[in-house]
């Protein structure tokens, strides 16, 4: 479904991927592991173009991601769910709103966009919240809302920029926990960023460990975390010992 | 960039755009007519509207009400429509508006206002106000005219008029002051007053001087557009008055007794100096002595080699009828007398006048006297001839009858020889006597007689009779009247008096007319530079005392109120625009702001430059369309520097657009993701959380969200 080729990105001189390349199937959950800052989110992001790459090639069923014109690319992004790492919510709009208002824009009646986003947040369990502000919710809701607003448009790629990382350890558990069964009742394919190794192994199909802007080593968690072959698998490997 | 505004948003920026500039020109244009009214409205109040009138009549405060009764009867019968209303009075002086009709606000009304106020009760003079109008002060009788002629060619001028020594000029609208002053300017820059002045007590005759100026001038710099103004500089009236008083001079110099000098050899006598006569005193002249009170002290008039005039300046020959010969001496200006300079002779001419005018009355008299005398004379005489004639009627009868009496003597008839003889002598005793006259003609006496013209001497009586007459129709009583009132009327002065009255004459003509201290030319077209003249002239007229300056043939001066009104507008453009200059800052950072860093934040570092141009062209747009629609006009500011200003303010603001207006970048990433176009992004998500403004209130109608 996903296939990445020798994708680059560079920051003046830092380069932050480097000749990255992927190849994921339909439904498959690839989780993308590495230290802060080798690059992963930064592929991540390269994905719906939310970066503009420099080099490289990003194939979605078959078509070229880069070559796309702006309305190609607005249409591909509507296909693609984002999870942020800060959750990213209009600060204005209600949560019911902040889960909506893409689909409506998008053309979808007001009607149905509020019911299935009403499904949503029952999914992340926030239908009892739907009229708060973002500011009057948790953390851990908030994120959730950024999940609902992700999954509102049935997605064929969810694409999560470690969705935990802002969070307070207490509140890392709700959100895993929607997040691990999305994973498991959706076959939605998901390309997961995350320092959570227990999630990682728990949820992931493949997991890509990533350095310095590069994949140095790619495999089942089993693979990965029990027979590292890589400098970082190794540290994760001391890190689940420990 | 272009990605940033092609899926809708231009039309939104567009719209945004059109709205700024509209309303900014409206903010800007209207703060600066709010000040300009406010400041308008106060001096509106205090000298009429804008326009409404033309004259400003001071009038005492005492005949106020008796002015504006006559003022509005002017009004009413000579200028239909004319307006007239009272304004303040200070210091006991009450001050009316007079506005003319439309159709009366002519050169030639302008021109005659002295004859139309002047019949106004307790009239003070009066200001003119008219309006739109440029005053040039001091304006040149010389060149007034072409002036009038010139001024009254250039575009926007209505007309120029006289006004005392200045020279009003209308306008047709107020926008013209600016462009007509700058001509006018140009105009007077081509007429230069060169002024020669020379030093105090040395006087020259301006028309030979100045002509003597004009050579110079043409020998050194070539043929130049050069004429002698001086005796125009002060208009016809001061003119009249100057030849009045050399007229006056000239009467006073013929009426004073006449004092010519003859001057030792070796002697030089000179104009000014004084001389010391003893003329009727009993006080003899002592040399090294003073002179005393009722000597006659003279002062030269004018010298020709060895003989002067002078004229008495202290003390009288009135009582002396004959010319006086006396020695003449030199009096110092203490009154010492030094020496003796000649011989004078002094003669009294207005002695001599007054006698020749008693002597003409006298002879009148007598005349009339004369004529009536001799009318009864020549009544006298006819009536004698008339007698004659008769006498001689009969003389012829009585020969006759002799001649018979003798024939009848002879015939012996007669009737005594003694009769005869008694007869015969009485007759030839008669005829004797009747020849006695005639005593040399050849003729008998009784030819003699007969020979007689007494018609023609009858017709010589009739002719005597008609002159007199005719002298006696003469209105010789009219005349007596007339003379005696001429004698009357000679002023009675002594010759001192005289003498002090032609001194203070000359001492004010030395410094006005001819001769004077100062000369004035003309000079049209290229200007001379006086300190380059000045050594030249010095040269020329051999005199290193006279100085030299250049005048203007008048000064452009807006009048009071055009200046303010004129000043006004200034301040309201230059308002106008400094708030265009705030607008424009204040939109740009309230509400551009936002869309600057939106743009900077889509477009990223490696196109800021982009962001930098677009925000420096946006700013440049607006404050420049705003500054033009709001009429606004800074001193020294040119449409170029505000294009340049712009251009600055927006670069500036586009550099701190985070500053002033920070967006959410994860929001925006977060629309981005969710497949929004930039318009939507925009439009629900970075304008709605930007600061109240116009931005925010001009997408309300398009938001969803």
């Amino acid at each position: 479904m996903l296939e990445i080729k020798n994708l680059s990105k560079s920051y003046g001189k830092l380069k932050a991927v480097d000749g990255v390349d992927m190849k994921i199937s339909r439904g498959e959950t690839v989780v993308i592991m590495g230290p802060s800052g080798c690059g992963k989110s930064t592929t991540i992001r390269c994905i719906n173009r939310l970066t503009e790459p420099d080099t490289g090639e990003i194939i979605v069923e078959g078509k070229n991601i880069l070559e796309l014109s702006d309305k190609e690319l607005l249409k591909f992004r509507r296909k693609v769910g984002y999870v942020f790492q800060h959750f990213n919510l209009i600060a204005r709009l209600s949560v019911l709103d902040n889960v909506m208002f893409h689909l409506v824009l998008a053309g979808l009646d007001r009607q149905e966009a509020t019911a299935r986003a009403q499904l949503a947040l029952a999914k992340v369990g926030l239908a009892n919240e739907w009229n708060k502000r973002p500011g009057n919710l948790s953390g851990g809701q908030q994120q959730r809302v950024g999940i609902a607003r992700a999954l509102v448009g049935n997605p064929e790629l969810m694409l999560w920029d470690e969705p935990t990382a802002s969070l307070d350890p207490i509140l890392v558990r709700e959100v895993l926990d929607v997040m691990e069964e999305l994973v498991q009742t959706t076959k939605t394919t998901m390309v997961i960023v995350t320092h959570e190794v227990s999630f990682a192994s728990k949820v992931a199909d493949r997991i890509l460990l990533m350095d310095k802007g590069k994949i140095v080593e790619a495999g089942t968690p089993a693979e990965v975390f029990g027979n590292p072959q890589s400098e970082i698998g190794i540290k994760y490997q001391r890190l689940i010992a420990s | 960039m272009l990605g940033f505004f092609r899926d809708g948003f231009f039309k939104d920026f567009t719209v945004l755009m059109l709205v700024t500039v509209i309303i900014g020109a409206i903010f800007s244009s209207g703060v600066a007519w709010a000040v300009d009214s406010y400041f308008g409205d106060t001096i509106d109040g205090m000298i009429g509207e804008y326009g409404e009138f033309d004259i400003i009549l001071h009038i005492r405060e005492e005949a106020r009400e008796a002015a504006e009764r006559e003022l509005k009867r002017i009004a009413a019968e000579q200028y239909p429509g004319a307006k007239v209303d009272q304004t303040i009075t200070i210091a006991g002086q009450a001050n009316f508006f007079f506005g003319f009709p439309e159709e009366f606000r002519t050169r030639e009304v302008m021109e005659s206002l002295p004859a139309i106020f002047n019949g106004i009760p307790g009239i003070n003079g009066y200001t003119v106000i008219i309006e739109p109008s440029i005053l040039i002060r001091g304006v040149h009788s010389s060149v007034r005219t072409e002036l009038t002629e010139r001024i009254e060619a250039i575009t926007g001028v209505r007309f120029a008029f006289k006004d005392g020594v200045n020279m009003l000029v209308v306008l047709e609208d107020m926008q013209y002051s600016r462009d007509v002053t700058e001509q006018v300017n140009q105009i007077l820059d081509e007429y230069q007053i060169l002024e020669l002045r020379f030093p105090i007590g040395f006087e020259v005759d301006t028309q030979l001087t100045g002509e003597e100026v004009i050579d110079i001038i043409e020998n050194e710099f070539g043929p130049k557009l050069l004429k002698n103004v001086t005796s125009l500089e002060h208009g016809d009236d001061l003119d009249a008055f100057l030849t009045a008083l050399v007229e006056m001079r000239n009467f006073l110099l013929s009426y004073a007794s006449k004092v010519r000098i003859q001057a030792d050899p070796n002697i030089h006598l000179i104009v000014g100096e004084r001389l010391v006569v003893q003329g009727l005193s009993d006080a003899k002249i002592v040399v090294g002595e003073e002179s005393a009170q009722d000597h006659l002290v003279i002062e030269v008039l004018a010298v020709e080699g060895q003989n002067a005039e002078g004229i008495i300046i202290e003390g009288s020959i009135a009582a002396a009828q004959d010319t006086i010969k006396q020695d003449i001496y030199r009096l110092r200006s203490d009154g010492l007398i030094t020496e003796r300079v000649g011989s004078v002779e002094l003669e009294n001419e207005r002695y001599k006048l007054e006698y020749t005018i008693n002597e003409s009355l006298k002879l009148l008299h007598e005349l009339d006297e004369l004529a009536h005398e001799a009318h009864l004379a020549v009544d006298n005489a006819e009536a004698i001839l008339d007698v004659f004639q008769e006498a001689l009627i009969q003389l012829d009868l009585l020969q006759i009858q002799m001649r018979k009496l003798n024939e009848g003597i002879t015939q012996g008839n007669a009737q005594s020889v003694g009769e005869q003889l008694i007869i015969s002598l009485l007759l030839n005793g008669l005829f004797k006597n009747l020849a006695a006259a005639n005593e040399e003609q050849t003729e008998t006496p009784i030819e003699t007689l007969e020979n007689l013209d007494i018609e023609a001497m009858r017709s010589s009586l009739v002719n005597i009779a008609d002159q007199i007459a005719n002298v006696q129709e003469i209105d010789v009583q009219a005349i007596i009247y007339q003379i005696e009132h001429l004698r009357d009327s000679l002023p009675q002065m002594e010759d001192e008096d005289i003498g002090k009255s032609i001194r203070l004459i000359n001492t004010y003509l030395a410094g006005q007319v001819i001769p004077g201290e100062r000369v004035q030319i003309l000079v049209e077209g290229e200007p001379l530079d006086e300190k380059v003249m000045e050594p030249i002239i010095r040269e020329g007229l051999d005199n290193p005392y006279v100085n030299t300056y250049s005048v203007s043939a008048g000064m452009v001066n807006p009048d009071a109120r055009s200046e303010i009104l004129r000043l006004l507008q200034e301040i309201r453009a230059t308002i106008a625009g400094i708030m265009a200059v705030i607008f424009t800052i204040g939109i740009l950072i309230l509400d551009h702001a936002t869309i600057f860093s939106t743009l900077k934040w889509v477009l990223g570092n490696r196109r800021k430059i982009f962001t930098w141009i677009f925000g420096a062209i946006v700013g440049s747009v607006i404050l420049t369309l705003v500054y033009i629609l709001s009429g606004a006009e800074i001193p020294y500011v040119s449409i170029p520097v505000v294009i340049i200003l712009g251009l600055m303010i927006g670069f500036i603001v586009v550099v701190m657009a985070e500053k002033f207006s920070p967006v959410d970048r994860n929001e925006i990433m977060a629309g981005q993701a969710l497949g929004l176009s930039n318009v939507q992004i925009m439009r629900e998500i970075v304008i709605p959380a930007s600061r109240p403004g116009l931005m925010n209130l001009l997408n309300r109608w398009k938001q969803q969200f």
